[in-house]
């Protein structure tokens, strides 16, 4: 009975060990190859993918020869400013929904809805819009844009958090002769502070993330990180190097993030409906 | 109640004497609730009515960006016979069924695997969860990298153990090669959401079960998948959301070439490309008619789903 265990003990830890290799290998591997020379990158030896000498040439590449540190500040500019944007925007509308059920539900399950509203529909008719508006090529045009795609999943997530507030804290407010506003400001908002970090977090990494209207709607001025990226993988040749360098750097906050809120995560994708 | 509420509102003492101001007005019970809400009313109006109507419009259109000749329901005609659209949106489906099968098959075999407690349980279930924010983009440009036919890691890897080079990005494969990635990518949000579903199962049913010596493939069948399929739901709904409108990885592998083109790609293509701004604005709003129909069954289960679980 004992052996039984103890075998059913190491296959369960092989095939675990499996599934984090297969999870973290390719991860990894951003990591690996960003400090390998272009020869090592480039070779035909198994050995020498795995143990190589690291170097700092990609990096230096890629601060040098690429406007890399000019797409990452345009890309903490729009993903900044559009989620600022969108929790001035949700943050009211949220506890509204939450509080008085306002529309009777309606209003809520359109907002939601327009979540599925395809990128690329919305594209075409903001690329001429923003022609005209002369906003190509623009923080602000893409913060408008980041804004737009996130608001409703925001007002959604913070719906839940504000729903998880007792009604009896306000009513007691109230009796203290608060008037609304202050309820709101002075009551509710600290409860929902985890909420609202969640929320804001998600916000940030979607518009991180973002790239059919960063490639759509920048060329040079605005050019956020992702299609910098992207552009080292060119028709003809592919520049590995800074590829993978610039690649480790943008991904990091994505994966400190993950990991910092691994208890919000799946609240964030299910839109609040699993609590994790 | 009502009265109540005024008199806090700051109104009820005032009142009588004076009117109120315009700040105390909207800061009241009545209108507070809309006042909150219209930022995002007007966002939406804005955002939301703008392309469609754009998009609506130029439908009955030819022609590129100054195409003015009205051309009725043309458009219409020529996608619904143009091979160009049907194709890509059959396989946009077969992607989405392909991924959806196996995320939740794999991510439910892990969710049983992992549904008991072990050294450092917390850990590695969190690390799990690492690919599911990092941009797909990104991501697919590593697959891109690892699954390349000379240097690729994983081909080295095949040819040194004696499986051969496999050729990922052939027409015949180059789709599944994407659903894999896909795949790779989301599993672990299936995992994570069925680990919280088993956690939330009542035990002793699962120990009576037990008693009465039923198998565990029975267990399995009659307890478990039953009790989790609220989740199920949500994922499978969540997924497709997110499935339909597949076009980062696109981006990042095949650029839409070797049998690959999905929904998004090709209104991009006929968009952005070409500049169709007519037949662009068909296929939108067709693709904008598929995703609502698919959004209007889901959100209400969401919908629903949140409301059962704060009752």
């Amino acid at each position: 009975m004992k052996g039984k265990s103890i075998f059913k003990n190491i296959i369960f830890w092989v095939i675990t060990a499996i599934i984090l290799i297969v999870v973290l290998g390719p991860l990894l591997w951003i990591y690996l190859t960003a400090f390998k020379s272009a020869g090592d990158i480039m070779t035909g030896q198994l050995i020498k993918q795995v143990a190589f000498t690291p170097t700092l040439d990609n990096f230096k590449r890629l601060f040098t020869a690429f406007p890399f540190f000019q797409s990452l500040l345009n890309t903490l500019i729009v993903s900044i400013g559009s989620t600022i944007l969108v929790m001035i925007i949700a943050l009211p509308a949220a506890y509204s929904f939450a509080r008085w059920n306002t529309g009777g539900g309606h209003i809520l399950f359109t907002t939601i809805s327009t979540r599925m509203f395809p990128g690329v529909v919305a594209a075409l008719p903001f690329f001429i819009l923003f022609q005209k508006l002369n906003l190509l090529d623009k923080h602000i045009g893409l913060i408008l844009l980041f804004m737009y795609f996130n608001v409703s999943f925001a007002t959604f997530l913070l719906y839940g958090f504000f729903r998880d507030v007792p009604v009896e804290l306000e009513q007691a407010a109230q009796i203290d002769g608060y008037g609304r506003f202050d309820i709101f400001r002075r009551v509710v908002l600290p409860l929902v502070l985890p909420g609202i970090a969640t929320t804001s977090v998600f916000c940030l990494i979607w518009s991180w993330n973002e790239f059919l209207f960063a490639f759509l709607f920048t060329r040079n001025v605005a050019r956020p990180l992702t299609v910098l990226i992207s552009s080292f993988w060119g028709s003809i040749d592919v520049q590995y190097g800074p590829m993978a360098a610039g690649a480790a750097i943008g991904v990091l906050p994505t994966l400190v993030a993950a990991w910092f809120m691994q208890r919000y995560i799946i609240r964030g994708l299910t839109f609040g409906a699993v609590k994790g | 109640m009502s009265r109540a509420n005024n008199n806090a509102s700051g109104l009820g003492v005032y009142s009588l004497e004076r009117k109120p101001s315009a700040w105390e007005t909207l800061s009241s019970e009545k209108y507070f609730k809309w006042v909150l809400i219209i930022p995002l009313i007007v966002v939406l109006l804005v955002f939301m009515l703008y392309p469609l109507i754009y998009c609506l419009y130029n439908s009955f259109k030819e022609g590129g960006l100054s195409g003015t000749i009205f051309v009725g329901l043309d458009n219409y005609i020529k996608m619904m016979r143009d091979k160009t659209f049907w194709v890509p949106f059959s396989r946009t489906m077969q992607v989405t069924v392909i991924c959806i099968i196996f995320e939740i098959l794999i991510g439910l075999g892990i969710a049983m695997l992992w549904n008991r407690d072990f050294k450092g349980q917390n850990f590695i279930r969190g690390l799990v969860l690492l690919p599911l924010l990092v941009a797909p983009l990104i991501l697919s440009l590593v697959w891109n990298f690892l699954l390349e036919y000379n240097i690729g890691f994983i081909n080295q890897v095949f040819d040194a153990i004696g499986i051969g080079r496999v050729k990922w990005w052939e027409p015949r494969w180059a789709l599944y090669t994407i659903c894999a990635i896909t795949i790779w990518q989301w599993f672990p949000f299936s995992t994570s959401v069925l680990l919280a579903g088993f956690k939330s199962l009542p035990r002793d049913v699962f120990e009576a079960a037990k008693v009465d010596g039923s198998s565990s493939w029975y267990t399995l069948r009659r307890l478990t998948l039953p009790m989790l399929s609220p989740l199920i739901v949500i994922i499978m709904l969540l997924r497709t959301m997110w499935l339909i409108r597949l076009f980062d990885p696109l981006y990042g592998t095949t650029r839409g070439g070797v049998n690959t083109e999905l929904l998004d790609w090709m209104v991009y293509r006929t968009a952005f490309v070409y500049f169709d701004v007519g037949y662009g604005s068909t296929l939108a709003i067709i693709s904008l008619y598929l995703t609502i129909i698919v959004g209007a069954i889901m959100f209400r289960q969401l919908i629903r789903a949140l409301n059962a679980g704060t009752k």
